[in-house]
């Protein structure tokens, strides 16, 4: 169950309509490395993680990457809000334009759509959270490359906080990886699949 | 414990350390100083007031519209400080000091969500009966404006 608070996470004002930056912002809802991406893999994972404070950091990083899914959304919504035909044009926001108006669609920069190949809930433990942990990297690469191509500073703030979070996760999915191993022999950490083997585990504990 | 294995990923457990404040931690991402690692190109606009902060400084505003925004904006800050020390004792349960802090934070937080529903809308469906009276004629729950409009409050 899901409780919905009417607040963003951190604060989105937007003065000044740019559909250009709303079209690059947009890879953050819908794009390989976005949030959307990110909540849905963490939130899938978790049902079968061994360790369960694991499935509880899950839980809760895939919770905080839907407040992030909505802050960029905000941002797309306020970035192209009262947009004018004239501007849709110039800004190469035209295609866009055609199939959703102004509404938000979750796809890449690259106007590739949302899919759920962009991530793996692969069942063993430490292919997941290493897979997290590079998923972290990825979308702070991301919010480095909007950093420098975005100047406005109504823009940057909440892209900086993002970005902050991305790194803060990843930490969090090491310390993740790092209980997960303390169950298992350091000797062979791949003698068996924690996830799926789960009497050899149990004798471990 | 934190291993040094070959052939898989080795990350230190982090230590509790030095903390920013409510605001400085929003502003900035993390609560925690050893986390902050900011990038390059976007110190440029470090020098320029957050979003945060002009916007408390805006003066066209009326009284009630900057009270609602200041009651809001600490809601953010210790709502974030709670969603931070959230991960942590995620992976540090026992961590005694961030038990405490958790508790200090999480009764403030829970105090000012209880004064904004009475005073102006709830912000989830478990502070409605913070603003439920007698003579309710509408709902409450669809007050205040939508969080992604831009509009503070």
């Amino acid at each position: 169950m899901w409780i919905y608070e009417k607040r963003l996470q951190y604060p989105v004002k937007i003065t000044k309509n740019c559909p250009k930056t709303a079209k690059l912002i947009i890879s953050q809802y819908g794009g390989p490395d976005g949030e959307l991406s990110a909540s849905m893999r963490y939130l899938s994972q978790r049902y079968t993680m061994p360790v369960k404070e694991v499935g509880g950091l899950l839980t809760d990083i895939g919770t905080e990457e839907l407040a992030h899914m909505e802050l960029i959304c905000a941002m797309v919504f306020q970035l192209t809000n009262n947009l004018s035909v004239e501007q849709a044009k110039e800004a190469g926001f035209d295609a866009y334009y055609i199939d959703h108006t102004t509404a938000l669609w979750p796809q890449a920069a690259s106007s590739l759509p949302f899919t759920a190949t962009e991530f793996q809930s692969k069942g063993d433990a430490i292919a997941d959270l290493t897979e997290d942990l590079a998923a972290e990297q990825k979308a702070r690469t991301v919010y480095d490359n909007l950093l420098r191509m975005i100047p406005d500073p109504e823009v940057q703030e909440p892209l900086k906080f993002l970005r902050a979070r991305e790194i803060v996760h990843f930490q969090r999915f090491g310390e993740a990886l790092e209980k997960t191993k303390d169950k298992l022999d350091s000797k062979n950490f791949y003698y068996f699949n924690p996830e799926f083997d789960k009497g050899m585990f149990q004798g471990k504990l | 414990m934190s291993g040094n294995d070959l052939a898989i990923s080795n990350i230190p457990i982090q230590p509790w350390g030095e903390l920013y404040n409510e605001e400085e931690a929003l502003n900035i991402g993390t609560i925690f100083h050893d986390l902050n690692k900011p990038f390059f190109a976007a110190e440029a606009a470090m020098g320029s007031k957050s979003s945060i902060a002009s916007e408390a400084e805006d003066q066209a505003k009326p009284l009630a519209q900057a009270e609602r925004e200041e009651l809001i904006t600490r809601i953010n800050q210790i709502g974030f400080y709670l969603d931070d020390l959230t991960l942590y004792l995620d992976t540090h349960d026992k961590d005694a000091q961030a038990i405490q802090l958790y508790h200090e934070k999480s009764k403030e937080f829970a105090e000012l969500r209880k004064q904004f529903a009475q005073q102006y809308y709830p912000l989830s469906r478990l502070c409605i009966p913070d603003c439920m009276n007698d003579n309710e004629a509408a709902f409450c729950w669809q007050e205040g404006p939508m969080p992604w409009e831009g509009a503070c409050v």
